[in-house]
C-alpha cells in the first residue's frame, strides 16, 4: 500500500534504453551520430542522477526539481562555453548564450533540409528536449509509479521524423522502441511481482511468457506506427528548410540533383526565411547562388569550383564578354542572411565586390560563384556592389560573331536529346531573324497560356528534374515549375545554337513596409528559390531570361515591345512580382511596423512549438479523459439499470486503483474491500462502510451465488452506494493523490497490462 | 462425572486400557433428521460456538474450523503440545451436541479390536456375537492418536474412511453423524508413532491450538480452579438437528469459479518447489466440502473464494510434505514452513470472478 522507498535501478536503466532507442529514430533527419552520444550522456546523467537522489532518500516530490537543476548545470558545462562559474554554475551570460543557441537552433531547424547537420544550436535544443523528456519519464515511471505512461514521452523523438519527412518514422527504430517499451513493462512487472511476494512472504508470482509479450509488442508497435503516420499527415512540417548543407559538398547534398532538391523546397507547405536585403537598384535583383551549365544524364551540374586564392571578393572582374557600350549602373545591396546555411553567397549578378563578410571568400572565373573555404553564410550581413545592366534590344539583336572558347561548352546538347526539343524550338522561333528574337519567342512560348506552373505534377507523374528526357515529357505535359521552364529554354536555345546555362538562386522576394535609408526592405524565403536561364550574346555577355509563367520579372530587354507601358513590363497579365501563396496578410496591409516585420518569423516558430507542445499535452491528458469517459459510460449503464453489481464493483476497483490502492488478480473481492476500508475516509465513515459492504455482498452474489437464485438488484441503488464510497475514497486521499487519480489514472494501465497478460499474478 | 451418566468416560482412563462408555450404542440407530433451513444453521452453529467458547478462551478460529469440519462430516486432527486444551476442545464440541460420544485413549498396547469391536462366542446361544468397539459412537475422541501402534492407527483410520466396521466377514455400519476428533502431540515429541501421509489424508483438517494469550490464560485460572468447566455446559443441538445442519451445509452452492479456484490452489501445491508431496484430489474434494460448511456457518448460500482462502491452511496443511532442502534452508518448523507455503500459494493464485461476473 504505502510506497516504500525502493530504488528501482533496473527501471531507470530501462527508461534510459527506451528513450535512447526512441532517439535513434532522429537519425532519419539528422546527419552523423555524435549527437546521439551527447544525448545519451544527458539522459543518462539525468536519469541516474534522479535514481541516485531517491537512493539518498530525497523526497520524491523534490526529485524532478533537483533533476531540472542538474540538467541546467549539465547544459552549462556542455554549452555554456565557459560562461558558468567553474564552468558549472550558470550565470547571466550563460542564459544569454542559451537564448542565442536556442534562436540559432530554431533557425537552423527551419532552414536546413534533411538530413540536417547537427550544429551547436540544434544540439542544444536536442539536449534540452531529451533532458526534459528524461525528467518527465523519471517522474512518470518512478515518481508516480506509472511506467506504462513513460512510453508517451518516449514517442516524442520517434514522432519527430513524422513531422519533418513525409515518409514517417523509421520502421526499425519504431520496432526497437516498442521492444524497449516492452522491456520496461516487463521489468516493472517483475519488480511489482517481487513486491507482492515480499508482502506474501514468499517467492514467485507466475508471470506470463512469450505470447503476452508478442501481443504487447504488436499493440505498441501499431500504436507507434499509427501515431507517426498521423503526425506525418496532419502536422505542419517543422523544417521550412532551404538547402541541404553537408559540410564538404559543393553546395547541396552530394549525389542529389540540386534541381530536384529545389523542387522539394518549393513544395514545402511552409516557407522558412532565407534572407532579407535592401538595394539601390531600380529593379529588384535576382540573387544568384550557382550556375549550372553541364548536363550529365538527367541532371544539370555546376562546373567544378576551383578556388583561386588571388580572386578575393574585394575586386571581382567584369563578366566575360561584356562590351563597354552596354549601359550599366553600379548599385549596392545590403544582404542579411536569416536562415540559409551554405558555402556560397547569394548575390545580385554581376557582382563587382562584396564587403563586410566574415571568413575568406573567393570568386571563380567560370561560374562566377562566390564560395568560402572556411565559413558559411550563417549570420552574415554583407554589402554587394554589383552592376545593373541595361542592354537594349538593338544591342542584343545585333550581337553576332564567334563565341569565345570558354562559352562553347554551353552549346553542348547531351547525346540522345529527344528530337521534340529541337523541333519545338524551331517551330516556335520560325520567322525570327536573330538569336535574340528566337530567345524571346521561346520565352514567350513558355510563358504562354499553354503552360501551367505546378510544383506537384512533375513529381506525381515522375518527370522531375531538368534532363533532356524530362524536358521532352515536360513539353508534352506542359506542367512544371521553374526548373523545367529554365531547363527547357536552355535546351531549346542550345538546339538553336545559342549558348545557354541555368542559374539557381532567389527571386527578388517580397517588399515590406520597413524602410531603411530610403530603401524598402525585401524579405526572401525558401519559396523564393528559383531557377532561370542565361543566354550568351556576343558583345553583351550572359543575359538572363524569365520563361517561368507567374514567377519573377521579365527583364525589360526580353519583354514584348508592344506591351511596355511606362517601363512596367507586363506579360499576359502576370504581375511582376507574384505574391507568395502563404504571404502574411498583416504585412501586406501596410500597417505592420518595423518591429513586427523583424519578428515576423517568431510567431510562426512559436506556433509550431506550441503545436508540438499541445500535441504532447493532449497525449498526456488522454489517459485522464479516457478514464473519465469510461466512468461516465459505466455510470450511465448503472443508472439505466442495464448493468449490475459487478460493473459497479469494477468501477469501484478502478477508482481504488486510481487512488493508490494496490489491486492484484490474486485478491478476492472481500480482501479488496478490506483494503478499501483501510483507507482513511472510508473506514471512519459509517455510511461509506455500509455502502461498501452492500456493494461487496451484491458483487459476491453476482459472481458466486447460484445463477438461478434470487434475482440480484440492479441499477441505481448500486450507483448511490458507488458514489458514497468513491466520495469517501476521494476525501481520504491527499490533494496530490487526487490529482494523480484524475490525470494519470493507474487503473487504465493496470487493466491494459492485465489484458496483455503482463500484470503480476497472472496464471501461466 | 456422574453429571453425565452413561455418556461420558472417566477422565481417569488408564494407559493401555480402553475406557469406552457403551451406554449409547443406540446411537447407531439414530437416523432421524430434522429439516434445518440454511438460515437456522447459522443460529445453531453460533449457539454451539458460544457453548464451546465458554470453555475454551481466545481460540475463536480453531473453534470455528472445528465446527466447520463437524458440519462438513469430516474428521478433525488437533495437533499441539500437551496441555493447551486439545482434548478440552474435542470434549466441549462433543458435549454441545446431544449425541453419543466415546473417547479412546491411545497407548502403544491398544489393540485394533479395542477400537473396532470383537466377535465373542456366546455359549448360551451357541453362536458368535459382535461386541462393538469404541468406534461405535457419533463423536469419537481419539486422544494422542500418535501414541498407538501403527496397526491400531490404521484400524481406526479405515473405519473413518469407510464409515463401517467389518469383523469376521460381517459389516457393521457406523452412526451418522460420525466424526472422529483426534488429538496428537507434535511428532518431534518422544514415544510417538507419526501418522503416515496416507492416514493423515483421511482427516479433513488439522488445527493447532497454540498457547492462549495472557488474558485468556488468566481467566482460565479462575474458571477452572474449582470445577471442570465442562460441567457447566450442556448440549445445545440434538443429533437430528446436527444431521439436518449437515444436509443444509451440503446443499450450499459452489460455483464453477470457486471450484476452479480450489483446483488451482491444490494443483499449485503439487508443483511447488518447496513441497515434496502436494495435496491429493481428495484434498480438493474436502476443501470444497469444508468451504460449503463454512458458508453455511455464516448463513451464506454460496461459497466464496474467501472460504477457500481461510480453510486452505487447515485443510491442506497436514497433507503436504516439505522438501528437506526447504526445511534445511529455512531451518524452521515444518508446520510453520507449510503454513507459509500455503499462504504464498494463495497470494499468488488469481481469483476467478466467474463468467457471470462480466457485467
Amino acid at each position: 500500500m504505502t510506497r516504500t522507498r525502493v530504488v528501482r535501478w533496473p527501471l531507470t536503466l530501462a527508461l534510459l534504453v527506451l528513450l535512447m532507442t526512441g532517439c535513434t529514430a532522429l537519425g532519419a533527419v539528422l546527419s552523423g551520430s555524435a549527437w546521439w552520444l551527447v544525448l545519451l550522456i544527458v539522459a543518462g546523467v539525468v536519469l541516474v542522477g534522479a535514481a541516485g537522489l531517491r537512493h539518498a532518500g530525497v523526497h520524491s516530490a523534490l526529485v524532478p526539481l533537483l533533476s531540472t537543476g542538474g540538467l541546467v548545470v549539465l547544459l552549462t558545462l556542455f554549452f555554456g562555453g565557459g560562461t558558468g562559474l567553474l564552468w558549472l554554475i550558470p550565470t547571466g551570460d550563460t542564459f544569454e548564450r542559451f537564448t542565442d543557441l536556442a534562436t540559432a537552433g530554431v533557425r537552423s531547424i527551419q532552414t536546413q533540409g534533411t538530413p540536417a547537420q547537427v550544429l551547436d544550436g540544434i544540439m542544444f535544443l536536442l539536449a534540452v528536449g531529451v533532458g526534459l523528456l528524461s525528467i518527465l519519464m523519471d517522474l512518470l515511471a518512478i515518481g508516480l509509479a506509472r511506467p506504462a505512461l513513460a512510453g508517451i514521452p518516449a514517442l516524442v523523438p520517434v514522432a519527430v521524423p513524422g513531422f519533418v519527412v513525409s515518409a514517417g518514422a523509421d520502421w526499425v527504430a519504431l520496432v526497437a522502441t516498442a521492444a524497449a517499451y516492452l522491456l520496461l513493462l516487463r521489468i516493472d512487472v517483475h519488480l511489482r511481482g517481487m513486491q507482492v511476494n515480499r508482502q506474501a512472504g514468499g517467492r514467485g508470482a507466475g508471470i506470463t511468457g512469450v505470447a503476452g509479450a508478442v501481443r504487447g509488442a504488436i499493440t505498441i508497435g501499431a500504436f507507434g506506427i499509427v501515431g507517426s503516420l498521423v503526425f506525418s499527415l496532419s502536422a505542419p512540417v517543422i523544417s521550412g528548410g532551404s538547402f541541404g548543407s553537408q559540410p564538404n559538398s559543393a553546395l547541396f547534398g552530394a549525389g542529389v540533383s540540386q534541381m530536384i532538391e529545389l523542387g522539394q523546397d518549393l513544395r514545402r507547405p511552409q516557407a522558412g526565411p532565407a534572407l532579407h536585403y535592401r538595394t539601390t537598384a531600380t529593379e529588384q535583383p535576382y540573387l544568384a547562388l550557382l550556375t549550372l551549365d553541364d548536363i550529365k544524364g538527367t541532371s544539370w551540374l555546376p562546373r567544378p569550383v576551383e578556388v583561386d586564392e588571388d580572386r578575393t571578393v574585394d575586386s571581382i572582374a567584369n563578366p566575360p564578354g561584356l562590351a563597354q557600350r552596354v549601359a550599366r549602373t553600379e548599385v549596392t545591396t545590403v544582404v542579411t542572411i536569416d536562415g540559409v546555411n551554405v558555402e556560397r553567397l547569394p548575390v545580385p549578378v554581376p557582382a563587382k565586390r562584396v564587403d563586410n563578410l566574415t571568413g575568406d571568400w573567393f570568386w571563380s572565373e567560370g561560374t562566377r560563384a562566390i564560395t568560402s573555404t572556411d565559413s558559411t553564410t550563417t549570420g552574415q550581413r554583407y554589402v554587394v556592389t554589383s552592376l545593373e545592366l541595361q542592354p537594349t534590344r538593338e544591342q542584343l539583336r545585333e550581337s553576332g560573331g564567334r563565341y569565345p572558347v570558354a562559352v562553347e561548352p554551353s552549346l553542348f546538347l547531351p547525346m540522345g536529346t529527344p528530337a521534340v526539343v529541337g523541333e519545338t524550338a524551331r517551330t516556335v522561333s520560325q520567322g525570327t531573324e536573330s538569336n535574340y528574337d528566337a530567345a524571346v519567342a521561346i520565352q514567350d512560348y513558355l510563358r504562354g497560356n499553354d503552360f501551367t506552373y505546378d510544383t506537384e505534377a512533375p513529381v506525381d507523374d515522375d518527370y522531375d528534374g531538368g534532363g533532356a528526357d524530362v524536358i521532352a515529357t515536360f513539353l508534352d505535359v506542359k506542367r512544371g515549375y521553374c526548373v523545367h521552364f529554365a531547363s527547357a529554354m536552355a535546351l531549346m536555345s542550345r538546339s538553336l545554337g545559342i549558348p545557354a546555362r541555368i542559374v539557381l538562386g532567389y527571386l527578388p522576394g517580397t517588399r515590406t513596409t520597413t524602410v531603411i535609408d530610403g530603401q524598402n526592405r525585401y524579405d526572401v524565403d525558401s519559396h523564393d528559390l528559383h531557377a532561370w536561364p542565361e543566354l550568351y550574346f556576343v558583345g553583351v555577355g550572359w543575359v538572363p531570361f524569365e520563361p517561368t509563367p507567374g514567377r519573377g520579372t521579365v527583364p525589360e530587354y526580353a519583354s514584348p515591345e508592344s506591351t511596355i507601358v511606362n517601363g512596367v513590363p507586363s506579360t499576359g497579365g502576370a504581375p511582376s512580382v507574384v505574391p507568395r501563396q502563404n504571404e502574411n496578410p498583416g504585412l501586406e496591409g501596410g500597417t505592420a511596423d518595423t518591429l513586427a516585420a523583424a519578428e515576423d518569423e517568431l510567431p510562426g516558430t512559436l506556433a509550431r512549438v506550441g503545436l508540438v507542445a499541445a500535441a504532447v499535452l493532449l497525449l498526456l491528458l488522454a489517459p485522464g479523459v479516457w478514464r473519465l469517459l469510461r466512468r461516465q459510460r459505466r455510470r450511465r449503464l448503472l443508472a439505466a439499470g442495464r448493468a449490475g453489481a459487478v460493473l459497479g464493483w469494477r468501477e469501484l476497483t478502478d477508482t481504488a486503483v486510481d487512488h493508490g490502492v494496490e489491486v492484484y488478480d490474486t485478491l478476492t473481492a472481500r480482501e479488496l474491500a478490506d483494503s478499501i476500508r483501510d483507507r482513511p475516509g472510508v473506514g471512519d465513515t459509517p455510511r461509506a462502510r455500509e455502502a461498501l459492504e452492500r456493494m461487496l455482498v451484491a458483487t459476491e452474489q453476482a459472481r458466486y451465488a447460484r445463477p438461478d437464485g434470487p434475482a440480484q438488484t440492479r441499477g441505481a441503488g448500486f450507483l448511490d452506494d458507488l458514489d458514497v464510497v468513491v466520495q469517501a475514497l476521494r476525501q481520504g486521499s491527499g490533494a496530490a493523490q487526487r490529482a494523480r487519480a484524475l490525470i494519470f489514472p493507474a487503473s487504465l494501465t493496470s487493466t491494459a497490462l492485465r489484458r496483455m497478460g503482463l500484470a503480476a499474478g497472472t496464471p501461466e | 462425572m456422574s453429571a453425565f451418566p452413561g455418556r461420558w468416560v472417566s477422565e481417569s482412563a488408564v494407559a493401555g486400557t480402553t475406557t469406552v462408555d457403551v451406554a449409547s450404542r443406540s446411537a447407531v440407530d439414530m437416523d432421524g433428521e430434522t429439516d434445518v433451513a440454511l438460515a437456522d444453521v447459522q443460529g445453531a452453529a453460533l449457539a454451539i460456538m458460544r457453548n464451546v467458547e465458554s470453555v475454551i478462551d481466545g481460540k475463536h478460529s480453531a473453534v470455528q474450523i472445528a465446527l466447520t469440519v463437524l458440519l462438513a462430516e469430516g474428521h478433525l486432527l488437533i495437533e499441539d503440545v500437551p496441555g493447551v486444551g486439545k482434548t478440552m476442545l474435542a470434549k466441549a464440541l462433543a458435549k454441545s451436541v446431544d449425541c453419543s460420544v466415546s473417547r479412546i485413549q491411545f497407548t502403544p498396547d491398544l489393540l485394533p479390536s479395542d477400537v473396532t469391536g470383537v466377535s465373542i462366542y456366546n455359549q448360551a446361544e451357541r453362536r458368535f456375537e459382535f461386541k462393538p468397539g469404541a468406534i461405535f459412537a457419533n463423536i469419537v475422541i481419539g486422544d494422542e492418536i500418535n501414541r498407538a501402534s501403527p496397526k491400531t492407527q490404521s484400524a481406526l483410520l479405515e473405519c473413518m474412511e469407510e464409515r463401517q466396521v467389518t469383523v469376521d466377514g460381517h459389516s457393521y455400519p457406523l452412526a451418522r453423524p460420525f466424526a472422529v476428533v483426534a488429538t496428537q502431540n507434535p511428532i518431534e515429541m518422544e514415544g510417538t508413532y507419526a501418522l503416515p501421509e496416507a492416514q493423515r489424508d483421511r482427516f479433513m483438517a488439522r488445527i493447532s491450538m497454540g498457547y492462549p494469550d495472557p488474558a485468556s490464560e488468566l481467566s482460565m485460572l479462575d474458571s477452572r480452579d474449582l470445577t471442570s468447566p465442562l460441567s457447566r455446559i450442556d448440549a445445545v443441538v440434538t443429533g437430528a438437528q446436527l444431521r439436518g445442519m449437515m444436509s443444509a451445509a451440503r446443499s450450499v452452492f459452489a460455483s464453477g469459479a470457486v471450484k476452479e479456484y480450489a483446483v488451482a490452489v491444490v494443483r499449485a501445491t503439487r508443483d511447488d518447489r518447496d513441497l515434496r508431496l502436494g495435496a491429493s484430489p481428495r484434498a480438493t474434494l474436502q476443501l470444497i466440502r469444508a468451504a460449503k460448511a463454512q458458508a453455511a456457518l455464516h448463513g451464506r448460500e454460496y461459497v466464496l473464494p474467501d472460504d477457500i482462502d481461510s480453510l486452505a491452511v487447515a485443510v491442506l496443511g497436514h497433507r503436504l510434505v516439505p522438501t528437506t532442502r526447504a526445511l534445511g534452508h529455512r531451518s524452521q518448523d515444518s508446520a510453520v514452513l507449510i503454513e507459509e507455503t500455503v499462504r504464498r500459494i494463495l497470494a499468488a493464485t488469481p481469483v476467478p470472478t466467474g463468467s457471470q461476473g462480466r457485467l
